[in-house]
């Protein structure tokens, strides 16, 4: 997890966001490596020194994008990585994150299913102006995995939207998709195998993960536009 | 449409409450069939029919239905009027041939096959088979009363036909009301409205027929009741006071 350390309270921040740090390539003197958190996948360079029986590391992120800034990490033996980061820009809501990273690698699994904890999230942003109420998921959030089965009609039209949303969202979740929305980023960092390695992950999706994607999307817009409305 | 017998001044206030917000619900109504215009077959309610909509027979039915149902409505501002019938009789006549045709030939034929396709499964898809097959055949019967200067039969068949009518207005009514209060999942508010729609408007329509047969036998309190046509209210015959039960004032 990427974890403000300072912030603004005005302002509205994330407090902590996954985050995948990954080192790609070492030269005698530099490193070169990317970052990919909350929908933003950036690259570093920098350099690194001996210290101890791990490496202290510092990355500058271009610079030419609102939320670049340093990374500086230690390695240890163990795999495990720790560090801070300091934004270039002063007025963001969040100037300084650190983090604890363990050794972890990716692998697209389509069997990974959503904890039925997921069932009792609540959507951020969606507050029900009619109810009062935010909207809350339902256990029928975890009923099918989209990666994993062909979804029929009868399937899932009798869904509610933010429940159709996560669902298909899940697919997306599996390859590893950054959710720089943030309704979707705080259901799936809480899932455990929920790993985030890049910004887009289309060219990935499965012949069977479209057609879902597509039968889970005309439910969802069906549901926007006409489920509290007059008509059907 | 109860606006005709409401004859006192509250009555008449509630009338014109009624047919205004029946023209209400009748410009949705349009709003709601205007969005088929392009006859596109992934539009708006079509977008969760992609199971059927590749069937030509669907797609036929489903345009003429949602074009065809509109000749029913404006039925609903002058059939039922008293006064509209005494004054205009030939535009009664042609209205209700519209109205008539319209169900006969079009809108009720294609119901039926957009009920056999209904989404829901065999709860709402028998809801809307039998919805159609009543539709047309009380239509159907109140052509034949015409036919037959059965009049007051004609008016009876009609009341139905009507009723079955409405339920285009009240299953969509039914609907806006369950899911703000309620939240229903929602397939499960359309199981239900599929039945709700047309059952409760049959109900109401029987009702009023059995009033205007033995306006007796009503209970008393329903009869207070606000909106409740009052005995005595029913003669569409104006009965010309008596010279002595003049008000003065006049």
């Amino acid at each position: 997890m990427f974890v403000a350390q300072e912030f603004d309270e005005n302002k509205p921040y994330t407090y902590q966001n996954k985050i995948t740090l990954c080192i790609d390539s070492l030269s005698a003197d530099e490193v070169f490596g990317h970052t990919v958190v909350a929908g933003n996948a950036r690259p570093f360079r920098g350099a690194y020194t001996r210290s101890g029986s791990g490496y202290q590391l510092t990355g500058a992120e271009p610079g030419d994008d609102r939320y670049d800034g340093v990374f500086r990490f230690w390695t240890a033996e163990d795999g495990k990585l720790t560090g801070t980061w300091k934004a270039n820009d002063n007025s963001l809501a969040v100037v300084e994150r650190s983090y604890e990273l363990e050794k972890r690698v990716f692998s697209y699994n389509p069997n990974l299913a959503l904890p039925s904890s997921v069932g009792w999230d609540m959507l951020y942003d969606a507050a029900n102006e009619l109810a009062g109420e935010g909207e809350f998921l339902t256990e029928a959030v975890t009923q099918f995995n989209p990666s994993a089965q062909e979804l029929r009609s009868a399937d899932i039209e009798n869904m509610y939207r933010g429940d159709l949303e996560v669902m298909r969202n899940s697919i997306y979740a599996r390859h590893g998709y950054s959710f720089k929305n943030r309704k979707m980023r705080y259901v799936f960092d809480q899932v455990d195998w929920y790993m985030p390695v890049s910004a887009d992950i289309r060219m990935n999706l499965t012949a069977l993960e479209k057609r879902n994607i597509d039968l889970i999307k005309r439910y969802e817009e069906h549901a926007e536009q006409y489920y509290d409305s007059f008509g059907r | 449409m109860k606006a005709p017998s409401f004859r006192s001044g509250s009555g008449r206030l509630a009338g014109v409450v009624l047919l205004a917000a029946y023209a209400g619900f009748c410009w949705l109504m349009w709003g709601i069939s205007m969005q088929y215009t392009g006859l596109d077959p992934d539009a708006a309610f079509l977008r969760i029919k992609q199971d059927y909509t590749g069937m030509l027979h669907y797609r036929i039915a489903f345009f003429i239905h949602a074009f065809a149902s509109l000749l029913a409505l404006p039925a609903g501002f002058t059939q039922f009027s008293a006064s509209f019938r005494r004054r205009w009789p030939q535009a009664h006549r042609r209205l209700g041939y519209v109205y008539i045709a319209g169900i006969l030939l079009l809108a009720g034929p294609t119901g039926f096959v957009l009920a056999v396709y209904a989404n829901g499964g065999w709860s709402s898809q028998l809801a809307f088979v039998l919805l159609a097959a009543g539709w047309w055949y009380f239509t159907w019967q109140a052509l034949r009363a015409a036919r037959r200067r059965q009049w007051r039969l004609h008016r009876d068949w009609m009341y139905r036909s009507f009723a079955l009518t409405l339920s285009a207005i009240t299953l969509r009514a039914w609907k806006y009301g369950l899911v703000a209060l309620f939240h229903p999942p929602p397939m499960d508010v359309y199981r239900l409205v599929a039945w709700l729609g047309w059952t409760v408007n049959l109900l109401a329509a029987e009702a009023i027929l059995l009033y205007r047969y033995y306006p007796n036998r009503i209970p008393q309190f329903l009869l207070h009741a606000p909106l409740s046509p009052r005995p005595g209210r029913r003669s569409t015959l104006r009965v010309q006071p008596a010279p002595d039960a003049v008000p003065d004032e006049r």
